[in-house]
């Protein structure tokens, strides 16, 4: 008896450590263990894929390599999480991860109830639908009655119920948890249409057969603004992950690239000065040196190199950038970054 | 008339009929006996020859072998036709992981060195097979944790390495000089030595045994393995290590689990009747989750447990809970004579659960001990839950590369051979070991 009450006793006081020291200071703990623990989702193309030789590339790697380089000046000390979206979370307030940049929508229950920080948008997303050409539906309102492939366990699901009641139409659901086997089983006709994000639609269409027998429809029936994710509770982590992607944001918009960065230093627009440090301690704020945008810029590149080089028009991925939400507030587009100043 | 003895010689037999011999008469007698029975066959024949058909029509006459992506794949065959460049591609990585690709001879050269610890406990006139057992399941780890992760060596670590190391020096010294002249390693060099009587034999032998520490200390110390860390282990070897691990834990641990269960000491009997009960009750999945996401909370900041260790200990836990209950199962089907037995010889507690009855117990287990193994072995796929990459979330990950994008079905069908040729080798071990040691006791 005794001893159950000691181990009771002692495991109440290590939980007790544990509930007030996981908080501030992410960011000595990072420089401390020479690397930053990111987490990414299981492999998924253009945000975080893995290829075959076992380099991980795509929009949301990129985000880890940017906080990286601005920390350490080498975008490769990152250690990649790849977990399942079940655990996502737990793995972040549990101190395993330090970020989170996984296609994560933000969200008021997410970010009020799970003791979450969204640093910001790195890719305005939506769900569609994707049917074959063949069916001559054109809109989504035109689905009324349809068979519907959808994966569980994500918000697709939800919003698809969602959109449906909204328009008084009904739909049979088909579910699986692996896209894959969604994919086969809309190709196999199992389904009259297939709904995920966009720009996930967009990269399983590229892998079809024939891809151009089959069409995304043009209504996205949901908002999905995916960013990164910390823990709450560190709010200069939060800072430092929210301002590289504003300075990867910003840096497009006043043109400077991975190319020219080094030229850029010597700009006279003082904008651009203090973006790269040369004016002004945005960056002495936050924990970091000054240049640290010149980092993020030097190794992995601004906004418009990041979108280009993994879904932009020239990858197999292949998502328009002109004239959607991603593009530049000056471009039409909804990507603002608040000023470095 | 002649005078020869009339000597009766039966007339040969006349052959059996025809249609009862030979693969005819086989087919008449089993496939085609009556009519209902024919009817089977050539429907049996048919659906076989279809899904046998689809099968190779697909994995090998449609299938294309050499594409730079899948969309070429797609352009020559559409979805009619397999496309193992992908898996080709991937073959690396479904084997070794992520692990660096000019590191890998330190996986092949760990998993020859199991082989070549095992090779003696199949060699005839070897005597020494407990020992050697029992160092492959209790030494090896050590040495081939460092071939797989290496990294800088401290001075303790250096110290377990060599006795891996030595261990499997002294496996094959005593191996040949049992072979050679029936005597243990230690042994020989005593005789050798012209040792005068047993206790400067014996100090001799320890000595020999020291010096082989510390030659292995030497080789050990001039290794050095960059580290590899455990998230960039994966794929089949990672669903090696994590089930060899799980089975060679979970066999000791309940062994000792189900003696403890029967024991007649409360304490002892509580815990383990608590721990069994524990992790038997609660899905493997949810122990996972456990100690994947909840164990760093418990800890103090700044301890990281590796995620691989937390999932290893997990299953570890789970299968010797398991394990635990199969022991037992065999301990109550050993009759009480025979307990009574070796009480009346004099034999204590563990001579007894040694000699008599473990020995006995075990030989009746084999078919659900390695039913429980290869079951360990395939729900080592749950890890891929808590993000390590075993060999079935490595073959997903085929399907997501940008370059094999939607190429799912054939990873599958990869690591479903895979997955076959291992659980079938266990079974087919077990078979053969059942008929070995059964031998005694065929009725």
């Amino acid at each position: 008896m005794r001893i159950g009450v000691s181990l009771l006793v002692a495991a109440a006081t290590i939980l007790g450590v544990a509930g007030t020291a996981s908080a501030q200071q992410t960011l000595q703990q990072v420089r401390d263990r020479g690397s930053l623990n990111c987490q990414v989702g299981l492999p998924t193309p253009g945000f975080y894929a893995l290829a075959a030789n076992g380099t991980w590339s795509g929009m949301d790697v990129d985000m880890c390599r940017g906080v990286a380089a601005a920390i350490f000046n080498d975008p490769s000390k990152v250690q990649y999480q790849s977990v399942t979206s079940a655990v996502r979370f737990t793995s972040l307030a549990n101190g395993e991860s330090d970020m989170l940049s996984r296609t994560t929508t933000w969200t008021a229950v997410r970010d009020g109830q799970l003791g979450l920080e969204f640093a910001g948008v790195n890719f305005y997303d939506g769900q569609g639908f994707v049917v074959p050409r063949a069916s001559n539906i054109t809109s989504a309102r035109e689905l009324d009655g349809a068979t519907i492939c959808v994966l569980t366990g994500t918000t697709t699901e939800l919003n698809l119920a969602d959109y449906f009641r909204a328009n008084n139409m009904r739909f049979t659901a088909v579910t699986n948890e692996n896209v894959n086997v969604l994919v086969e089983t809309y190709l196999g006709g199992g389904c009259d249409a297939y709904t995920n994000d966009k720009s996930g639609l967009a990269a399983r269409r590229s892998a079809f057969p024939t891809p151009n027998d089959h069409m995304i429809l043009p209504e996205t029936i949901s908002k999905e603004p995916l960013g990164p994710v910390v823990r709450h509770g560190d709010n200069n982590w939060g800072d430092i992950v929210r301002w590289v992607l504003f300075g990867m944001i910003e840096a497009e918009e006043m043109g400077v690239t991975s190319a020219n960065v080094t030229e850029m230093l010597r700009s006279p627009n003082p904008g651009i000065k203090r973006l790269l440090g040369v004016e002004g301690n945005v960056g002495q704020g936050m924990g970091l040196p000054n240049d640290f945008m010149v980092r993020v810029l030097r190794h992995v590149g601004n906004y418009g190199e990041i979108y280009e080089r993994n879904v932009g028009a020239n990858t197999p991925i292949g998502i328009p950038r002109e004239r959607s939400l991603n593009a530049l507030w000056t471009n039409g587009g909804i990507l603002y970054a608040m000023p470095f100043r | 008339m002649s005078d020869a003895p009339l000597v009766f010689t039966p007339r040969p037999a006349d052959p059996p009929p025809p249609s009862t011999i030979g693969v005819v008469g086989w087919m008449r007698a089993n496939l085609f006996s009556s009519v209902p029975n024919a009817i089977l066959t050539f429907l049996g024949a048919y659906i076989f020859y279809v899904v046998v058909y689809a099968i190779i029509d697909w994995a090998l006459i449609k299938a294309v072998w050499e594409a730079e992506n899948r969309r070429q794949c797609l352009d020559m065959v559409g979805r009619s036709g397999a496309c193992w460049p992908g898996v080709a591609a991937w073959i690396p990585n479904l084997i070794y992981g992520l692990y660096p690709k000019d590191q890998v001879w330190r996986i092949n050269t760990g998993f020859l060195i199991l082989i070549a610890w095992a090779v003696p406990l199949w060699l005839p006139r070897v005597k020494s097979k407990v020992a050697i057992g029992l160092s492959l399941v209790l030494l090896y780890p050590l040495l081939v944790s460092y071939f797989f992760h290496g990294g800088a060596q401290t001075l303790v670590w250096t110290a377990l390495i060599a006795l891996g190391g030595a261990a499997f020096l002294w496996v094959w010294l005593t191996t040949l000089a049992e072979m050679r002249f029936g005597l243990g390693f230690g042994a020989l060099v005593a005789r050798l030595a012209g040792a005068a009587d047993d206790e400067r034999a014996r100090r001799i032998g320890w000595g020999a045994l020291a010096a082989l520490y510390v030659l292995a200390l030497l080789i050990v110390s001039q290794l050095s393995f960059v580290e590899v860390q455990t998230r960039l282990w994966g794929g089949l070897f990672l669903t090696l290590v994590i089930s060899g691990i799980g089975i060679a834990f979970s066999l000791p641990a309940g062994v000792l689990l189900a003696l403890g269960r029967r024991s007649q000491m409360p304490l002892i009997r509580v815990f383990c009747v608590t721990f069994i009960e524990l992790f038997r009750s609660v899905p493997l999945i949810t122990i996972l989750f456990m100690f994947n996401t909840m164990l760093p909370l418990f800890l103090p900041q700044g301890v990281e447990v590796n995620r691989l260790l937390r999932a290893i200990v997990a299953v570890c836990l789970f299968a010797s809970a398991y394990m635990a209950e199969i022991v037992r199962g065999g301990l109550q089907a050993i009759p009480k004579g025979q307990y009574e037995a070796a009480a009346a010889m004099g034999l204590g507690f563990w001579q007894s659960t040694s000699l008599i009855i473990l020995p006995q117990a075990l030989r009746i287990m084999i078919p659900s001990i390695v039913g429980n193994f290869i079951g360990l072995f395939k729900d080592t796929t749950l890890v891929s839950i808590i993000g390590l990459f075993d060999l079935l979330s490595m073959s997903r990950a085929v399907g997501e590369d940008t370059r094999w994008l939607g190429l799912f079905i054939e990873p599958f069908f990869f690591i479903t051979l895979i997955y076959f040729v291992f659980c079938f080798l266990m079974s087919q071990y077990s078979l053969n070991l059942e008929r070995r040691l059964g031998e005694g006791q065929r009725r």
